[in-house]
């Protein structure tokens, strides 16, 4: 048994309760500045933080959530993840944002999006729109928004957002994507040092504290592990891809069944970490290329053969044995990527468990005997 | 597992002209549903005699400049009409193609215009296709061209476009895009667009919308003259023959008879106890509904969300700025055309609509919340808020499939409006339209 990480725990503390958490307490009274809520990745954090506010990314967490007041105003037939941050909303849960900025990359985002804007409407609002193509025409589009959303926030600031500001936020959130990335490479080890939960609950810390104590933690993270030489010894290891987990009950479950995560595809996990903004080119333009094509190709991009090709190379690369396929209810971008997955899957010869639970469901009896019949097969394969 | 009851092609063809056939022996119906049918029949015809006629077919997803198309000579498959055609020549069709898209994995949440076109190409029953055409819209479905183009070789093209379609720069960045969907366009067929001829199918387009307007002007009439039979004969028009002289022929028909009718005090129903708006699709999965619901209810349905113009104060949708400019006009028709009122709020949804139940002199609304549509599930509310805070229009929510009759069954429909209807009848807001008319 593996001492528990004392970095993580320390990430762990400021980011409780959820959401509003230490940390965001501490920054209101410390700092007495605006926290900004943002539902996907095509919101830039940098542009927030640039601002002098504190970037919190809506999510739900390890608790379920009863959606019904949620659903008198978005019908069940939706994402679970929608109906969830939206119900926290309804429960006040999410009182202490100053605004809310999302971006259409998918129907249900942008609904979500409008639903809070019409009842329950916060000072500071913004929609972005997130380019289906990876082009040099949709970085312009993009571009476009991000400099309204620029403006917009620099007149609710009443004071423009320098690019020298936006350039140093660049630099800071460039650095925690490298140190994010170096817990990845850790992770190719044969024995990972962190479980698949450890990492995505380090990733969800991210994006709900100040940046700069992130990354200090992130560096006394990566310390630690090095000093300890902390390893997991599980007998398969695994990768996860779709939607994102924010509830790492149903990833212990998964590797209660003598199994570990050591790769994700997901964009709490590994798109988070991902790449680089160019720090070479002007600042917002610097940012559009990178949100648009500096990183690995997700569900919403309308092309995506890319993201197929990524997960067999993912798991080649993080010699997994199986992969774990997480598709919430009424997700369309992942449902047509379904059989087509499946056949690339098939043909690399990598089993694939199909979860598809519904958001923050929680890792109970039920998963853990899924996972198990999954860890046979597994196991039998490998006999 | 058979896939006798999945109407091929010329299944649909044969049917369609067994239809036509009946509507002229049929007495009390409009003497435009034979044109109607006409217009849907002539549609797939010319889809199954692309190839012999030396067109090439694209089928594509809602939000296209199909005027483009026109000029080139490639004629549209609209993955969404050939649900409904199905559902009109046989409703069992769609469910079974539907089992057959559930076989391959795809989910069951997903819309079932894309669920119902994944089990007809499995099956070899989608009209053949030289290439797949989509846009950004309000639909996260149009994923799957690409996804199918990429499983069955068919190359295919997106549109993009910003959330917030009325700047000057989106309006620019949208042109830019047909600009190079012609360079596609060019590219699969080998052929270059002659821009004069797209001046003049630009210029007949703009007069469907003119005819469309003259008619929604009649159909607001009290009683409405429009009968079930013929109320989806402007969308059909509008969404499949844009550009063609053969639209304007169609919908100057539709406009004289309806004319007629409201000179001569003609109504789809004696007593109209109801003015009825579908505040977003119509009932394609039942196409007996409207009627049904005249008859038990007096409910005339007079108006609904996808065959809307985005209106100036003068009910103009003028997007014929520039005739020397076809793509600009067409990049700003699509901003203010049927269907795309959707890519915007709840909000200004809901007022759009409200304008029509002011005009229309609506009493009720329906909102079908179709299953696989999370455009649907995400405003509904907020659309339905709207309609009574600006009009006092109450609405019933009906969740059902948008193609699928198995959804939901006539006696639970019935069972809600039965209740529905009661209610918008003793209320105060319907009391005093009533007094007031």
């Amino acid at each position: 048994m593996n001492a528990p990480l004392k970095a993580l725990n320390e990430m762990q503390r400021l980011t409780s309760p959820f959401p509003e958490s230490v940390a965001v307490k501490e920054w209101k009274a410390t700092t007495g500045r605006f926290v900004i809520g943002w539902y996907n990745p095509y919101v830039p954090e940098e542009i927030i933080h640039a601002a002098g506010m504190l970037p919190f990314e809506v999510t739900g967490d390890n608790e379920p959530v009863q959606m019904q007041g949620a659903e008198a105003h978005i019908y069940s037939n939706s994402c679970s993840k929608v109906r969830t941050c939206w119900q926290l909303g309804l429960d006040g849960k999410y009182d202490f944002l100053d605004g809310y900025v999302s971006t259409h990359m998918c129907d249900q985002d942008m609904r979500l999006h409008e639903v809070w804007s019409y009842y329950r409407k916060l000072p500071f609002m913004e929609l972005i729109y997130a380019p289906r193509k990876r082009t040099e025409e949709a970085v312009q589009l993009y571009l476009k928004d991000l400099e309204g959303f620029r403006d917009r926030l620099s007149q609710y600031l009443i004071c423009r957002i320098p690019d020298q500001h936006i350039s140093k936020s660049i630099r800071l959130y460039n650095r925690g994507r490298v140190l994010m990335q170096r817990l990845y490479e850790l992770r190719k080890r044969d024995r990972p040092p962190v479980t698949g939960a450890e990492a995505v609950e380090v990733s969800k810390a991210a994006a709900r504290m100040p940046r700069e104590r992130f990354n200090e933690l992130m560096e006394q993270l990566l310390a630690e592990i090095q000093r300890t030489g902390r390893e997991i010894k599980k007998a398969r290891r695994l990768m996860l891809i779709g939607n994102d987990l924010h509830n790492t009950t149903q990833i212990e479950a998964l590797e209660s069944a003598d199994a570990v995560v050591v790769v994700d595809e997901m964009d709490v996990g590994l798109r988070r970490a991902a790449g680089q903004v160019d720090t070479k080119l002007p600042p917002m333009e610097a940012l559009a290329r990178y949100y648009v094509m500096g990183r690995p190709v997700d569900k919403h991009t309308w092309n995506s053969d890319q993201r197929l090709e990524l997960i067999g190379m993912l798991a080649e690369q993080y010699k997994v044995d199986g992969v774990v396929s997480q598709a919430v209810r009424f997700c369309t971008y992942l449902g047509w990527d379904k059989f087509d997955l499946k056949t690339q899957l098939q043909e690399r010869g990598i089993p694939i468990l199909e979860l598809d639970l519904e958001y923050g469901h929680p890792g109970g009896a039920q998963m853990r005997i899924r996972a198990e019949a999954f860890m046979e097969m597994l196991e039998s394969r490998a006999g | 597992m058979s896939n006798d009851k999945i109407l091929s092609v010329d299944e649909i063809r044969a049917t369609l002209k067994k239809m036509k056939a009946g509507v002229k022996k049929q007495p009390g119906l409009m003497k435009s549903t034979y044109r109607y049918l006409d217009a849907v029949s002539g549609y797939v015809e010319r889809i199954a005699n692309a190839k012999e006629e030396g067109a090439w077919v694209a089928s594509h997803g809602t939000q296209q400049p199909l005027e483009i198309l026109e000029a080139m000579d490639v004629r549209g498959v609209f993955n969404e009409f050939w649900g409904v055609v199905s559902d009109i020549a046989r409703l069992e069709s769609v469910p079974a193609a539907m089992s057959v898209s559930a076989s391959l994995g795809t989910p069951g949440e997903v819309c079932s215009f894309f669920r119902n076109m994944d089990g007809l190409m499995h099956v070899g029953k989608w009209p053949r296709s030289d290439m797949f055409l989509y846009a950004a819209s309000v639909c996260d479905n149009v994923k799957a061209f690409h996804t199918l183009g990429r499983r069955y070789g068919i190359p295919s093209f997106g549109l993009e476009r910003s959330f917030l379609p009325y700047t000057a720069h989106a309006i620019e960045f949208w042109k830019n895009e047909y600009k190079r969907l012609i360079a596609f366009l060019e590219e699969q067929t080998g052929k270059k667009m002659d821009y004069d001829r797209l001046k003049d199918v630009v210029a007949k387009s703009y007069r469907l919308t003119e005819l469309h307007l003259e008619i929604d002007k009649l159909v607001a009439s009290v009683p409405c003259p429009l009968s079930p039979e013929c109320f989806s004969a402007t969308l059909v028009a509008i969404r499949c023959w844009p550009g063609t002289q053969y639209g304007i022929d169609f919908l100057t028909e539709v406009r004289d008879e309806l004319q007629e009718r409201v000179d001569k005090g003609i109504g789809a129903i004696e007593n109209e106890r109801f003015r009825v708006l579908w505040s977003t699709f119509t009932p394609f999965f039942d196409p007996t509904l409207m009627g049904f619901m005249q008859k038990k209810y007096g409910a005339v349905s007079v108006a609904d969300m996808l065959s809307t113009w985005r209106v100036d104060e003068n009910l103009q949708a003028n997007w014929l700025l520039d005739p020397d400019d076809p793509l600009g006009n067409l990049a700003y028709r699509t901003v203010l055309a049927p269907g795309n009122c959707q890519y915007s709020t709840g909000v200004d949804v809901g007022t759009v609509l409200a304008g029509k139940c002011r005009r229309f002199k609506v009493d009720a609304a329906i909102f079908q919340n179709n299953w696989g549509c999370k455009t649907g599930a995400g405003y509904g509310p907020i659309i339905k808020d709207e309609l009574m805070r600006q009009v006092k229009v109450p609405t019933l929510t009906l969740h059902s499939d948008i193609l699928d009759h198995t959804f939901i069954s006539r006696a639970e429909i019935e069972s809600q409006m039965d209740s529905f209807f009661e209610m918008v009848e003793a209320s105060k807001a319907y009391q005093e339209r009533r007094a007031a008319a």
